[in-house]
């Protein structure tokens, strides 16, 4: 297998995601009646919930009285300096974000059509769900004051976003007509084992003095948390550079102090192994773990194919699931009270008994598996505070309950909320209408319950990995559909916007034939009953 | 005007509705995906282009072959067999794709013959296909990992599993070469492993054990592992993996005039695709395989000599161990199709196979062993010895069965006695 060199450097998308916001001015002290202006037939009113979180209305001229509440996704609560690589520089902020991303696109189409946009900024950055849902339910109110023509509230969101829109769906019915989590988190336990997982091993395998956990209070953990991000997108500039030099055998970085035996195997197989042991996909933004380069001899294309293209594929998701382990656990572990992931108890080789079936060449057969998870189970694991961990569980979560039409959409490959925080939420629904119909029989009544969840899925295409002609993996082409974090076309928002503006208006979600249109016309947009996303790994995927 | 032309397109829209009713009552009650009163639409993901293809990407055409024969013959209960084939290049991330594709876009009734163990299980894992209820017949692949009825309640094995081969090597070993040095060569990851922990489990102990992961197989991965196990002092060396990886090592081993007795595993040792692969069939001369089927040039087996007539007339592709195994699985996926009966369901279907499949008709000399409770496919081998031309005939001159499980049971010597080939190689079981 020759050298080759990646075009360009990995990038991180959980930051670019996070942070791609339009910027207005805002009030940030609360306000009884917003600040409202009009121009070109649209008023847009600013102002602050009672508790100083910033939000932003904008209606048109020609309102029929549905508004969209946006919820954002996660902002880190803390600023990351511009020096640390990789991740460049974020400075909090609770800019208040009326559609994806502020996109004009959208906000344009909907208000073309007489729609109403809102959303807040949050008056605390970091996992705010709580704060943010009691935030939401006010905003409601001061919009229908603001604009008594108002009849309904659908509810949308991303990410963290997705996870206060499915608590607000549970929970607040009567104040939202139809809701669509997007891209959602889940309940934060799988979520930040997942992300705990993935940073533990990289610590484990490749630099034992990223901390991972357990920050200090005040100034001090913060630095330990910094630090921890250098440290991490060190390792992973590390391993860029050795499989760039040698893809078959890439070195192991400097800083990591396996014993030989275990440098022996090669160090994409560390990457790929953890990958799989935390539930990481191994689809990424440009690595299909599929395409080979053109006119290689046959069996290197294999070995590209199920090796070495699984370990780019790992190693661009792992530094996104990697820096939220770190900014999120440093920030729960700040509302916690100390620290929350505990691996104490997990059995690494039962997390891949399947897996290790499938990718056996990319983990250098059964014996690298062997050797890579006896290392694991003999490392130093971390143990959770567990005042902390109880505090965590009395944060909002998922029931799956709901009475509202919802519209789930997600990537089963995106890398920070992996397919199985919607499948938990999809699989609480079924138990809960299961539940209900059961119910029904039992009371004589032979009609099934209305079923409010409409579930869609965003798949990558078979193959997308790009060569340059000398038949280096090309990073400079945007992301693939169906990978990345929260990677959602314009097209798509609109077809959910549509399609929360149908359930809205007809109490139940669209389905038949207009479903399917309405899909293939956004493209890349998959219902299909009977797909099941590999769940969480610590709720047993 | 308006109303009397409204009147005229109700009319003619209630007509319209009513043949459709008519129609739809005309249809069997049970109308289930896939299969419509003329056809029967199967699918099967195998590697058709890619490293892994050669000699596997037969199969499907052999299938095929043999569906176009009994379409020919009036097909099932007057339905067609209409059989997609899709090249997953033996990636399990395209099986997953191709399959859904399979699934959604196709709709296909059933899976036939899916090929490879990680493409298999990383199907499983991700297209849900019990949850769907889709039956996935004759799994091509030895893996004893499937044999788990209760987690693969949909699925069937066809092929002895790795572990029964190395059970019965080892058998053989014990009987014929006690004494000898042994060396092992094998594919190290489930493959290997399953045949590694039965010749443990046997108590046959290598001298030299040489694993190496697929993928890395080369001119040069092969003089390794000649240059081990001859200064291991191997004589007789037993090889599992897969076809492209006992061509270098067969070839290297000549080249060095190492000549140990070769004891080759089922899976890589077809000539054709050694031929293919640019290795003299010839270094192939007195080496020992387990054999499930007939040799695919035997004209007196009754199946041989049908399915060549058959592939002769529809496929025209050269008749060697991979052709007569697609050929085999297309006559096994008739009968459970008619013992599923004419109103054809996949629960129907699945339940066929549990109840009647371990009767069917099969080339492979050793017992079905399908059952209420066991998803697992041909229970046996014997063992061949290979001429200078590929060619396979029974080690002491007649056929010795030895059959076994995937798990503690011994291995026996069997008296099974293979059902007839239907006539015209046409079943006719209900």
């Amino acid at each position: 297998m020759k050298n080759f060199k990646l075009k360009r450097s990995l990038t991180l998308i959980a930051a670019s995601s996070m942070l791609s916001l339009t910027l207005v001015s805002v009030p940030t002290v609360a306000q009884a009646t917003p600040a409202c202006t009009t121009a070109n037939f649209v008023t847009t009113c600013l102002g602050a919930t009672s508790d100083a979180a910033p939000y932003m209305m904008m209606v048109p001229a020609n309102f029929n009285g549905t508004v969209y509440l946006y919820s954002h996704g996660y902002r880190p609560n803390v600023p990351v300096p511009a020096g640390i690589p990789g991740y460049g520089g974020y400075t909090v902020t609770n800019t208040p974000e009326p559609v994806p991303g502020g996109n004009a696109q959208i906000i344009g189409a909907l208000l073309g059509k007489g729609y109403a946009v809102m959303g807040s900024g949050f008056v605390r950055q970091g996992w705010n769900a709580d704060s943010a849902i009691k935030t939401n339910v006010e905003l409601i109110g001061v919009f229908k004051r603001q604009f008594t023509k108002t009849t309904k509230v659908v509810a949308w969101g991303n990410s963290l976003g997705g996870f206060i829109t499915q608590a607000l769906a549970e929970k607040h019915p009567d104040l939202v007509s139809a809701a669509a989590p997007l891209c959602m988190a889940s309940d934060l336990g799988p979520l930040m084992t997942m992300a705990g997982d993935a940073l533990w091993g990289i610590k484990t395998f490749f630099d034992p003095t990223i901390k991972g956990g357990g920050y200090s209070a005040g100034q001090a953990g913060y630095a330990e948390a910094m630090g921890d991000l250098v440290k991490v997108f060190t390792v992973i500039g590390a391993l860029q550079a050795a499989i760039a030099a040698n893809a078959t055998a890439p070195a192991w970085p400097a800083t990591s102090k396996v014993p030989d035996a275990i440098k022996a195997i090669p160090s994409r197989s560390a990457l790929v192994m953890i990958a799989l042991m935390s539930g990481v996909p191994l689809r990424s933004a440009h690595f299909d773990s599929t395409s080979a380069p053109a006119g290689i001899p046959a069996t290197s294309a294999l070995a590209f194919q199920q090796a070495i293209n699984p370990a780019l594929a790992a190693l661009e998701n792992l530094a996104n699931a990697a820096a939220l382990a770190v900014l999120a656990t440093h920030d729960l572990e700040l509302q916690a009270g100390g620290a929350i992931f505990d691996n104490t108890a997990t059995d690494y080789a039962a997390r891949v008994a399947e897996e290790q079936f499938i990718w056996p060449i990319a983990l250098t057969g059964a014996s690298g598996t062997r050797g890579l998870l006896s290392f694991l189970a003999a490392a130093p694991r971390a143990k959770a505070n567990p005042v902390a961990v109880a505090k965590l569980a009395t944060l909002t979560s998922h029931s799956g309950k709901v009475e509202i039409p919802t519209i789930l959409f997600t990537a089963p490959a995106d890398p920070v909320t992996i397919g199985g925080n919607q499948q938990s939420v999809v699989d609480k629904y079924e138990a809960y209408w299961t539940e209900k119909w059961a119910a029904n029989r039992k009371a004589g009544v032979r009609s099934k319950p209305k079923n409010n969840q409409l579930v869609l899925w965003n798949f990558a295409p078979e193959k997308y990995t790009k060569f340059t002609a000398a038949g280096s993996p090309d990073t400079t082409a945007p992301a693939a559909t169906g990978t990345n974090h929260c990677n959602f076309s314009v097209s798509q928002y609109l077809a959910i916007a549509d399609m929360l503006a149908y359930a809205a208006d007809n109490g139940k979600n669209l389905s038949g034939g207009a479903l399917l249109t309405k899909l293939r016309k956004a493209k890349n947009m998959t219902f299909d009953r009977g797909y099941v996303a590999p769940r969480m790994k610590s709720l047993g995927g | 005007m308006i109303r009397k032309t409204r009147r005229k397109r109700n009319w003619f829209a209630a007509a319209v509705l009513a043949a459709g009713s008519l129609l739809a009552t005309s249809l069997p009650a049970h109308a289930e995906t896939g299969v419509t009163i003329s056809t029967i639409k199967l699918g099967i993901t195998l590697p058709l282009t890619g490293a892994a293809s050669p000699g596997y990407n037969k199969i499907g055409n052999a299938m095929d072959a043999y569906f176009k024969y009994v379409n020919d013959n009036g097909g099932v209960y007057g339905r067609k067999i209409q059989l997609i084939q899709k090249d997953d290049q033996y990636s399990p991330q395209l099986s997953i794709a191709k399959t859904n594709e399979l699934i959604l876009k196709d709709k296909v009734f059933a899976l036939v013959g899916p090929l490879g163990t990680a493409n298999f299980t990383a199907v499983h894992k991700s297209v849900g296909l019990q949850r769907r209820g889709i039956p996935s017949l004759f799994l091509n692949t030895g893996f004893s990992g499937f044999a788990i009825k209760n987690k693969y309640p949909t699925s069937f094995t066809i092929l002895p599993s790795y572990a029964m081969e190395a059970k019965i090597v080892s058998q053989f070993l014990k009987e014929n070469f006690a004494g000898k040095k042994l060396g092992l060569v094998y594919q190290n990851d489930e493959f290997g492993i399953d045949a590694l922990g039965a010749f443990t489990a046997a108590g046959v102990k290598f001298d030299v054990s040489v694993p190496y992961t697929n993928g890395t197989q080369s001119a040069a991965t092969a003089q390794t592992w000649v240059s081990q196990l001859a200064a291991g002092g191997a004589q007789v060396v037993v090889f599992f993996g897969v076809t492209s990886a006992t061509a270098p090592l067969l070839a290297v081993a000549a080249a060095a005039r190492y000549a140990p007795q070769w004891i080759l595993g089922s899976v890589g040792s077809d000539p054709l695709t050694l031929q293919a692969l640019g290795v003299p069939v010839a270094v192939l001369n007195g080496a020992l395989t387990p054999a499930g089927n007939p040799s695919p040039n035997d004209l007196t087996d009754e199946y041989v000599k049908q399915f060549q007539e058959i592939n002769s007339k529809y496929n025209k592709a050269a008749f060697d161990d991979y052709v007569l195994q697609g050929m085999n699985l297309g006559l096994m996926t008739v009968q459970a199709l008619r013992a599923a009966g004419p109103g054809l369901t996949r629960r129907g279907l699945i339940r066929a196979l549990e109840t009647k499949g371990s009767t069917f008709a099969s080339v492979a000399y050793s017992p079905l062993g399908y059952s209420k409770t066991s998803n697992i496919g041909h229970t046996g081998y014997y063992m061949a010895v290979m001429g200078p031309t590929g060619d396979r005939k029974p080690f002491g001159g007649t056929v010795t069965l030895y059959t076994t499980d995937s798990g503690n049971g011994p291995v026996v010597k069997s008296n099974f006695k293979r059902p007839a080939m239907p006539a015209k190689g046409l079943p006719n079981n209900s």
